[in-house]
């Protein structure tokens, strides 16, 4: 540390990103343990890129510099080493809490533990988002800055538009996909308005209920269930505050967010909970600029059918402390998405993590690799497809079929196999004659010759014995070690990989990069 | 205001040619910027918020502009540290530098933004060396502060306390799109309560007079008001009694730069021997010349233009967003300093007992 030089960095950080790292049980057998180590959701590949890495280089494309992540105790060593070994500028800073695979702790419970570490305006954002080229982390700030300084907005959503996939190429083990969410929104000022949760599903499930008073401000409203939340959101630092009140909250996306749309347009809410949204502090604001502005309406605070002007005799008194509450707006903004300018979506579940890695094959084009030592390893008379990623030292014998597939690091595929659709995580081996088709292989899974599996899941490690037939299934450890000679329903007898966890933080990992 | 493409543009069969290459006519306004530009630098939060006010149009209007940037001034100078071996006096100023031309990269700089810096930059060399640091840095927050009472604040009362006057009770008064001051004014007339109405002219693309109806009729009781568009001007000029405007700048030969049609008001109203005042502080005076709106202009962008054309069009939108009127449509200029012709300018730092506006 230099004393004698001053650095020259701003005082202020505007954002903080809080990056939300969990177990992944919907990803499960994916990120069930390889043997004692344990395989984070954060590092599973999407195109053979650890799926963290696109969350980071979107947020360090939007010049935000400080990251503070969130991850469970048992991660925290790989993630770690992974995330401090790129070349990237950002600074990360890894916390830890503490945490099983069965209870699922709530974004909520997170920020409320780490709320003295965020001193600003902060954007929470989860691992598994995978942003398209066209979205920028930079539109969703834009929108944020302009709109709290000007309407005093206090966050900001950004939803995408799904498409639901076709009931023919659901599998059914692998997990049902999360139903749609309506959600209500204003789309001339871009407010996010009220989202249905399973609450008020269970309230009335045939009706949806609106409130008169979200009517009377906003009158054209759009609904829709064809978005999903990709869990990005830009808050102000006082939503921090408002969480500390409001102890009961767990989830932020299903809980907290809908209720947070509800204090813009009902009263008693936003009476409330507006000083606690607006402290009153040495901050300067542009309330006086905003008042001189000519393109802005002064807003109206309606009691009860009466309407009275927030400031009267505007003229005289220019200076008026108290209307800060009443001119702000509170509403929540929302940016959304749509698929024409490109696919976002969140890979956390095992569909939309083959649905994406199938997308970002539409865009790769594959070319054998030019290093002579990389090109001895594949084969001449191997055919591999153009839309297929082969990662680096991957060594593909003669006479393979190699489509439409991502296959990851120091790979070994045997003779005469055929690998149609997969996704192949690093160390896989295949070996002569297989057929591997519409499958996700973890880490060092092992697939017998001429074995042939359709559309499964395996966990790290698995081998599948040679002319084994499998189609439709997840694939856990325990199903290979109880019986090895055919393969068993029940997966969840022997749990070898979660009481063992407990222990073991200080392994070193080497095989991560 | 739209023209036609000249020649080559319709030929050639590509779509994406046409949308970038903008008019050559009115080229030297300025394609207007999309907002979120690449932040280049270093640049304060507050100023990068600020900008985005600007290129959205959320802080829209000369007065309004002006506090806006000072205050955001302070801030960035509360967090201002001085670097080792430097003076603040010296070094702030380079500081504030790229900050500035963020600003003027979200929107192009106004007259006021521009006095209400030269006078900053003023303030700031003349800050005494041997003063503490946070001790010269709340000096300059205090100057910022009093320049906009003194200047503004304090200059629109005094402003209202002489146009009030002019307004007789049963009066119609008319004016254009809106001006804060002219607001100001209206709802200080009120509050004496006077009865006058008001007509409110309005035009494409910011329709800016919807807001000051809004704010007209929200009082109690309402002052009745007549809405009209540019258009329908001559059949309501014979009503009006008095017509007051707002001014972006004035200039020393006496031209009004003010939001575009603000001209043909004027002059209409001249023909038909209705009185035209000004309302205008004397900060936003300058010294340079205006012969007319071409020369210094800007356009608005096109998301205010929702009949604009499609892109492939042969067709383009253009919407300056000032004119220029001569100073002898203006019968009186009514400013801080007493009723004045638009003239005379160049006489008020004298009155006033200083060296420059």
């Amino acid at each position: 540390m230099d004393l004698g030089v001053a650095t020259s960095e701003p005082l202020t950080r505007e954002f903080l990103a809080v990056v939300i790292v969990g177990f992944g049980n919907e990803l499960v057998p994916l990120t069930s343990n390889d043997g004692v180590e344990p395989c984070p959701k954060a590092l599973v590949p999407v195109a053979n890129r650890p799926m963290i890495d696109y969350v980071l280089s979107w947020i360090e494309q939007s010049g935000v510099k400080d990251v503070l992540l969130i991850c469970p105790s048992i991660h925290r060593p790989m993630i770690s080493h992974h995330v401090h070994s790129g070349l990237s500028t950002l600074h990360i800073d890894v916390q830890t809490y503490d945490e099983s695979p069965e209870s699922n702790t709530g974004t909520c419970t997170l920020l409320r533990h780490f709320a003295n570490r965020i001193s600003e305006d902060f954007i929470v954002l989860p691992c598994d988002f995978i942003p398209p080229p066209s979205l920028s982390l930079s539109t969703i700030l834009n929108k944020y800055r302009t709109e709290n300084v000007s309407d005093g907005s206090i966050a900001t959503t950004c939803w995408f538009a799904t498409q639901q996939p076709d009931k023919n190429l659901l599998v059914e083990d692998w997990g049902s996909i999360p139903p749609p969410v309506p959600m209500v929104w204003d789309d001339s000022t871009g407010t996010l308005l009220q989202i249905e949760t399973a609450e008020d599903l269970d309230h009335n499930s045939d009706e949806m209920e609106l409130r008169m008073s979200l009517l009377s401000q906003y009158p054209r409203t759009k609904l829709s269930n064809k978005y999903q939340d990709s869990h990005v959101y830009v808050c102000r630092r006082s939503i921090l505050d408002l969480l500390q009140e409001k102890k009961h909250f767990d989830s932020f996306r299903e809980e907290f967010i809908p209720w947070l749309c509800k204090i813009q347009y009902q009263r008693r809410k936003r009476e409330k909970y507006g000083p606690i949204l607006n402290p009153i502090t040495n901050v300067l604001t542009q309330d006086v600029s905003l008042k001189h502005s000519t393109l802005r309406t002064n807003p109206k605070v309606t009691t009860k059918g009466v309407l009275h002007q927030s400031s009267d005799a505007d003229a005289s008194s220019p200076f008026d402390p108290e209307s800060t509450t009443d001119s702000s707006s509170l509403r929540v903004g929302i940016v959304l998405h749509s698929t024409k300018t490109g696919y976002a979506t969140r890979v956390n579940n095992i569909h939309s993590l083959l649905d994406m890695n199938r997308r970002m094959l539409a865009e790769a084009t594959y070319t054998l690799p030019t290093d002579p030592q990389s090109r001895s390893l594949i084969d001449p008379k191997a055919q591999i497809s153009s839309d297929s990623i082969i990662g680096a030292f991957t060594q593909v014998s003669e006479r393979t079929t190699i489509k439409k597939s991502v296959v990851g690091k120091h790979c070994t595929i045997g003779k005469l196999a055929r690998v149609t659709g997969c996704v192949l995580l690093d160390h896989c081996v295949i070996e002569d004659g297989a057929k591997v088709d519409g499958c996700i292989l973890g880490k060092n899974t092992k697939v017998g010759a001429k074995a042939e599996l359709t559309r499964c899941v395996t966990q790290a490690g698995y081998e599948v014995g040679p002319a084994e037939s499998l189609k439709n299934e997840k694939l856990d450890i325990s199903d290979w070690t109880a019986a090895p000679d055919e393969s068993d329903e029940d997966s969840g007898e022997e749990d070898e990989d979660s009481e063992e966890d407990e222990d073991d933080s200080d392994e070193d990992d080497d095989e991560i990069e | 205001m739209s023209s036609s493409r000249e020649g080559a543009g319709g030929a050639d069969g590509s779509a994406d040619g046409p949308k970038s290459r903008g008019l050559r006519i009115f080229s030297h306004f300025g394609l207007p910027k999309t907002p979120g530009h690449q932040i280049k630098g270093d640049i304060h939060p507050a100023i990068i918020k600020l900008g985005l006010q600007f290129s959205e149009f959320k802080i829209c209007g000369a007065n309004a502009r002006c506090i806006a940037t000072l205050t955001a001034f302070k801030t960035v100078i509360q967090d201002y540290v001085t670097p080792p071996h430097n003076t603040l006096s010296r070094h702030l100023m380079t500081h504030l530098s790229p900050q500035i031309t963020h600003l003027v990269n979200a929107r192009p700089m106004s007259v006021t933004m521009g006095n209400a810096i030269r006078q900053l930059k003023l303030e700031i060399s003349d800050s005494d060396i041997d003063l503490p640091e946070q001790d010269a840095k709340d000096e300059l927050c205090q100057k910022i502060d009093n320049y906009i009472r003194d200047r503004i604040i304090i200059a629109d009362e005094v402003i209202e306390d002489l146009a009030v006057k002019k307004i007789k009770e049963g009066d119609v008064v008319l004016t254009y799109a809106r001006s804060s001051l002219v607001e100001k004014i209206l709802l200080r007339a009120h509050s004496q309560n006077k009865h006058f109405s008001v007509i409110v002219i309005d035009s494409r693309p910011l329709l800016e007079g919807k807001t000051l109806l809004h704010s007209l009729t929200s009082t109690i009781p309402p002052i009745p008001c007549t809405y009209a568009l540019l258009p329908a001007l001559p059949s309501l000029i014979t009503d009006a009694d008095v017509v007051l405007l707002g001014a972006h700048s004035l200039h020393a030969n006496g031209s009004v730069y003010s939001r575009a049609g603000t001209a043909m008001v004027a002059m209409l109203a001249k023909e038909h021997s209705v009185p035209v005042m000004l309302c205008c502080e004397t900060y936003k005076f300058s010294e340079t010349v205006m012969l007319d709106g071409f020369g210094k202009n800007e356009l608005a962008p096109v998301k205010f233009s929702p009949g604009a054309p499609k892109s492939n069009s042969n067709l383009e939108v253009l919407n300056p967003l000032y004119d220029s009127t001569p100073a002898s449509c203006i019968t009186a200029v009514v400013t801080e300093v007493g009723l004045i012709p638009p003239t005379s300018i160049s006489s008020i730092p004298l009155a006033l007992g200083r060296t420059t506006l």
